[in-house]
């Protein structure tokens, strides 16, 4: 019996994350489509003929999509394939940056709150909860009216309004494994509870963690693009799909290109990130799926 | 219950206060005000006198507490891009479109949701199911006003079908009702899906069964009865967050509705406007969801409320 037990090869929970994944064909496919827009957004010099705001192609204007120009030429005689893949640029990065500052916030609150419970946890939970009611679009409107929009301004509003959710996933992890075994016996041992929380119970936490940082990137893709939408998120001429957009209202009668293209890539980009947050979150941990 | 219902409606006041700090610190925070010019330069002298009139010249915990003095009298003051009205005869007049288009959205989409994902959790993965989870993700991840671009894009630009903007005929309603539509669809097919298979599961299904009930009444009498309950309480916080997509949906088909008063309020530093409109939604999502936790109890013998704090 020992024996046979020793000849299994020892798998890795990762191991088992990555055959799960593996097995929902969507979040695969979704992955590969986020990974092409990524090395798009990161190659964009490479892939594209002119800077995003040079406006080389003024004698073109409005053209529609051709063999030459992939996308047709903008208003203001702007290659339109470029504008979209430097847009993936500003979209991406607002997303990602945006992520990473919510768990920068998120990962703390959520473990003193989890961790502490009584006061802390009170006083987190209050704020959480006037996030909550006040409608994150709405508010975020507010703001970015106020500060006049702007990339890191964009990053702030959907950082502010991004924490809560990976707060909540922290500060549930940490509440179930404070009471294990191994986090008594570290206490029994005199660690103090800022190495228990760094070195236990925040690893312990690190499926949640991931899986909140990818799903809030799609929500502050949409946050910019709305913000952009409306005038006072990514100023021009910094190239923002959700600016786009409300340019190609103007046009999508006569100028199709100018309004179909900034609203596919946007679909495809929001969607291909939340279908592999969520299948990551499968993946990662089965007893969550389909919540 | 009593207690609980007590309980929240404090919680909801002092809500209803620090929300309304915030806003009036984050709307006079920066400098600039409503009187700058702009597009209409003005003298300095008509400028102070207006800024005397609206009492934007006293400091600014003197402005909060009348403000909000006067909105604990229901008077929530003079909008500024209308003068000639109060911000409650604005909003009166205003909400008529949203309420409308937004009403119709979610009377349309919840039943088509709800029967989507019914469809959906009975044939579990054939083509119908796929299809449910295709809409719901698509609802509930794509911004409403993309959805918008790509149903005025197929609908009035391409088959040209509908008109793609406006508002009182009633040909025009039928592209924003669809944008409305689409995320209470998406959300009912989800939920519905998940309530009914976590149902579907339960031992007492397998009695009904086994005692030879219809498949019929299990899943009408008893399985949808059970499912019912977290689909009820979604609806009314979704109802209101109809409102935010409204921002959209208005500016998308030039509805002169709630939505298009708010982009301009907060454009024009509309300072009486911006405040009543926010405070309005920040107690209906509070009041939204204090009634949904009353009817999920009312619903469900298993909760009762105020006995061990949550």
């Amino acid at each position: 019996m020992t024996l046979q037990a020793a000849t299994w090869r020892q798998r890795s929970p990762a191991f088992f994350a990555w055959r799960r994944f593996q097995a929902n064909r969507g979040a695969l496919v979704a992955g590969v489509v986020l990974g092409v827009i990524t090395l798009m957004a990161v190659a964009a010099p490479l892939i594209t003929k002119t800077g995003p705001n040079a406006q080389d192609f003024l004698i073109t204007s409005l053209a529609p999509p051709s063999a030459e120009f992939w996308f047709g030429i903008d208003d203001l005689g702007r290659d339109f394939f470029t504008r979209i893949v430097y847009g993936a640029r500003v979209s991406l990065t607002i997303g990602f940056a945006a992520a990473f500052f919510s768990i920068l916030i998120g990962i703390p609150l959520g473990a003193l709150a989890g961790y502490y419970e009584g006061r802390a946890d009170w006083v987190i939970m209050r704020v959480i909860e006037i996030f909550s009611v006040v409608p994150p679009l709405l508010a975020a409107m507010l703001l970015g009216a106020l500060t006049q929009g702007g990339f890191l301004t964009i990053v702030a509003i959907a950082a502010l309004f991004g924490w809560v959710q990976v707060c909540l996933l922290v500060r549930a992890q940490v509440k179930a494994f404070k009471e294990k075994e191994f986090v008594r016996a570290a206490q029994a041992l005199g660690a103090s509870p800022g190495y228990i929380i760094r070195r236990h119970l925040i690893p312990n936490a690190i499926s949640p963690i991931i899986v909140g940082f990818v799903l809030a990137i799609p929500l502050a893709m949409m946050l910019e693009a709305s913000l952009s939408f409306l005038g006072i998120g990514v100023p021009p001429p910094t190239p923002s799909w959700g600016q786009m957009i409300n340019t190609g209202m103007s046009f999508m009668y006569f100028y199709w290109h100018m309004a179909v293209f900034p609203t596919a890539a946007l679909a495809i980009t929001v969607l291909a990130t939340t279908l592999f947050g969520d299948g990551l979150r499968d993946a990662l941990d089965p007893t969550m799926k389909g919540r | 219950m009593t207690g609980f219902i007590l309980r929240r409606l404090l919680s909801i006041t002092v809500t209803f206060f620090i929300v309304s700090l915030l806003i009036f610190l984050a709307m006079h925070s920066i400098p600039g005000g409503p009187f700058d010019g702009g597009d209409m330069p003005m003298p300095e002298a008509v400028r102070a006198t207006l800024m005397e009139r609206y009492g934007l010249d006293q400091p600014l915990y003197v402005q909060y507490a009348k403000y909000m003095w006067g909105v604990l009298h229901l008077d929530f003051g003079i909008p500024f891009q209308s003068p000639g009205e109060t911000v409650l005869e604005l909003i009166g007049r205003a909400w008529v479109p949203s309420l409308v288009l937004g009403g119709l959205g979610v009377l349309i989409g919840a039943p088509l949701g709800i029967l989507l994902g019914m469809a959906a959790a009975l044939n579990r993965n054939s083509w119908i199911d796929y299809l449910a989870s295709a809409f719901a993700t698509l609802g509930l991840t794509i911004p409403v006003f993309v959805t918008s671009m790509g149903l005025i894009l197929i609908f009035a630009v391409w088959l040209n079908w509908f008109p793609a903007s406006g508002w009182p005929e009633p040909e025009k309603w039928v592209l924003p009702i669809a944008a409305y539509a689409t995320i209470p669809l998406a959300t009912y097919a989800r939920y519905t899906r998940s309530a009914m298979l976590d149902t579907l599961n339960r031992p007492f299904v397998t009695v009904l069964r086994a005692k030879g009930l219809s498949e019929r009444r299990i899943i009408f009498q008893h399985v949808l009865r059970n499912a019912a309950l977290p689909m009820v309480t979604v609806f009314l916080p979704m109802f209101i967050g109809t409102a935010t997509g409204s921002i959209f949906v208005e500016a998308m088909f030039r509805v002169p509705g709630m939505g298009a008063y708010f982009v301009s309020s907060i454009r024009t530093r509309d300072y009486p406007l911006e405040m009543a409109l926010m405070l309005m939604l920040t107690v209906m999502f509070c009041l939204a969801y204090l009634i949904s936790d009353i009817l999920y109890a009312w619903l469900n013998p298993r909760i009762r409320f105020g006995g061990r704090k949550g």
